[in-house]
């Protein structure tokens, strides 16, 4: 090895250390102000037919049955809760679930696009955790893509008959993943790379997140099981209300 | 999240229309979105920092830990635009690892610290709003603004939920600790879940309470707020559409 090669692997080794450890809240919020005017536009439009779908369910639900509103709230609430928690993780660093997968597994992703935007919505003001000018983008994200991928995942494993310990796991891991993979290629959409452009830049994105965002999948999967496992052994009656486990 | 929600009450600016500071904190951001211009950013920080702790006072140390709360994400997301892999070099630096170069050009560099730049200013106008305005003033400029009224409703309501809930997450969490909860790795993925698992439930059970207790006071569908009157003040407005101008100049004048 050359000295410039050393060089070059002790920096390495120094960054992925500084940033194992780092405080790393909800790294995969676009913060504000990241995205140009136009992409914020267009993932603003993007989402919109999303959330008027979920919002026309919505009242659908309420209007047949009035006590929905505050059951609907309540969850928003219960989302916006725990990802707002800190989570046990192995590297000391403090970081959040997305609380997403749970809620689209719970709830459905009809539901889970409105409850999204006004989590995200209320995560800018009250937590300084992404942004208004990015709320488009980070929705498309986060409320959108995430929950579509965990609830049709979910629904897979059940037709399959798989376990459902492993279903829900699989569903709310690559449901994280696939938020992180998006917000990936939204960042490189946004730069592309000098030199390789979009499919460059988004590689970069990805490895660049990818010390931070793989683990918190992995335990936002792990939780999300111990969750509904602890939620089938004393909240059955509950499960049933929101529609999880089938009346017998 | 109470401390950003306890702020907003006592700060000093809460008596400003909230439509304005709304108008403000969009328009300011918007200049600084699209010209990306460096003295343009500066100046918003200055602007911002003056209003939110002298004029709103809230403390600086405050301030300063919610500056950095992006921090993580901005030092990634820089470190992938301005480090590229490439046969040849560019014209900033460029190290070599074998047969590629780890390089960037000086363009590329240019346009990272540009964007560093303008999102802090951006962020700080997201705090002019958050840290000086309640969220059931935003929720109203929200409705005027023509939002649904489902997703008004359902945001006022969240926003009544989420400090009941959290002070319920936070009691069992102070009694799974006096109960040997988060000893290890493993216990702290138990607990977490048990947690979750029992705020669940008792959310929804509170969610049919306060239904019962909606409905015994006259609930018919829609939660009438009243809203305390506060007016735009000419000058206020003024103010805002002056340094609004003087944004726009500096923006122009010095890329």
């Amino acid at each position: 090895m050359t000295k410039k090669e050393k060089a070059f692997l002790r920096a390495t080794v120094a960054f992925t250390i500084l940033f194992a450890t780092a405080p790393v809240a909800n790294a995969m919020h676009i913060m504000e102000g990241y995205l140009p005017v136009a992409f914020c536009v267009t993932w603003g439009i993007i989402c919109l037919p999303f959330l008027a779908a979920g919002l026309i369910s919505l009242k659908k639900r309420v209007k047949e049955n009035r006590k929905t509103i505050t059951l609907i709230a309540m969850s928003g609430a219960f989302i916006f809760v725990i990802s707002s928690l800190k989570i046990p993780s192995v590297t000391g660093s403090c970081s959040h679930m997305t609380g997403t997968g749970l809620g689209a597994i719970l709830l459905g992703p009809a539901a889970v696009s409105v409850l999204g935007i006004i989590v995200l919505l209320f995560q800018a003001i009250l937590l300084a955790h992404g942004g208004l000018t990015t709320l488009g983008a980070n929705t498309f994200s986060m409320a959108i893509a995430g929950p579509l991928v965990s609830f049709g995942l979910y629904k897979l494993c059940e037709k399959c008959k798989l376990n459902r310990k492993v279903s829900v796991f699989l569903a709310a891991f690559l449901g994280d993943l696939f938020t992180y993979c998006v917000t990936s290629i939204q960042l490189a959409l946004a730069y592309p790379s000098e030199s390789g452009g979009i499919a460059a830049s988004a590689v970069k994105f990805l490895g660049v997140f990818a010390p931070t965002q793989l683990p918190l999948a992995v335990i936002e999967g792990i939780l999300t099981v111990v969750i509904v496992i602890a939620l089938e052994s004393y909240a059955r009656p509950e499960l049933k209300a929101v529609g999880f486990l089938k009346e017998v | 999240m109470h401390t950003i929600d306890h702020y907003c009450y006592h700060s000093g600016l809460r008596g400003v229309n909230a439509g304005l500071k709304f108008a403000y904190a969009a328009a300011t951001m918007l200049i600084c979105l699209i010209s990306r211009s460096l003295a343009a950013a500066a100046l918003v920080l200055l602007a911002n920092g003056i209003l939110t702790v002298k004029k709103g006072r809230i403390p600086f140390p405050f301030y300063r830990k919610l500056m950095l709360v992006p921090l993580a994400f901005l030092i990634l997301g820089t470190a992938a635009m301005i480090l590229n892999l490439s046969k040849t070099p560019l014209d900033s630096y460029a190290v070599s690892i074998g047969s590629w170069y780890l390089t960037g050009s000086r363009n590329g560099i240019r346009q990272a610290v540009r964007l560093i730049g303008s999102s802090l200013a951006s962020v700080s106008c997201l705090y002019v709003l958050s840290l000086n305005t309640p969220m059931p003033e935003i929720l109203l400029v929200l409705e005027k603004l023509h939002c649904p009224e489902l997703l008004t409703e359902l945001m006022l309501l969240i926003y009544r939920y989420i400090f009941i809930l959290a002070d319920t997450a936070s009691a069992i969490r102070t009694s799974q600790n006096c109960r040997l909860g988060y000893q290890d790795y493993r216990t702290s993925l138990r607990s977490f879940g048990e947690l979750c698992a029992v705020l669940f439930v008792r959310a929804l059970k509170r969610s049919n309470d306060l239904y019962t207790a909606m409905e015994a006071r006259g609930y018919d569908g829609k939660i009438r707020i009243l809203h305390e009157k506060r007016p735009v003040k000419r000058k206020e407005l003024a103010a805002v559409i002056v340094f609004e101008l003087i944004l726009t100049g500096v923006a122009l004048w010095i890329r």
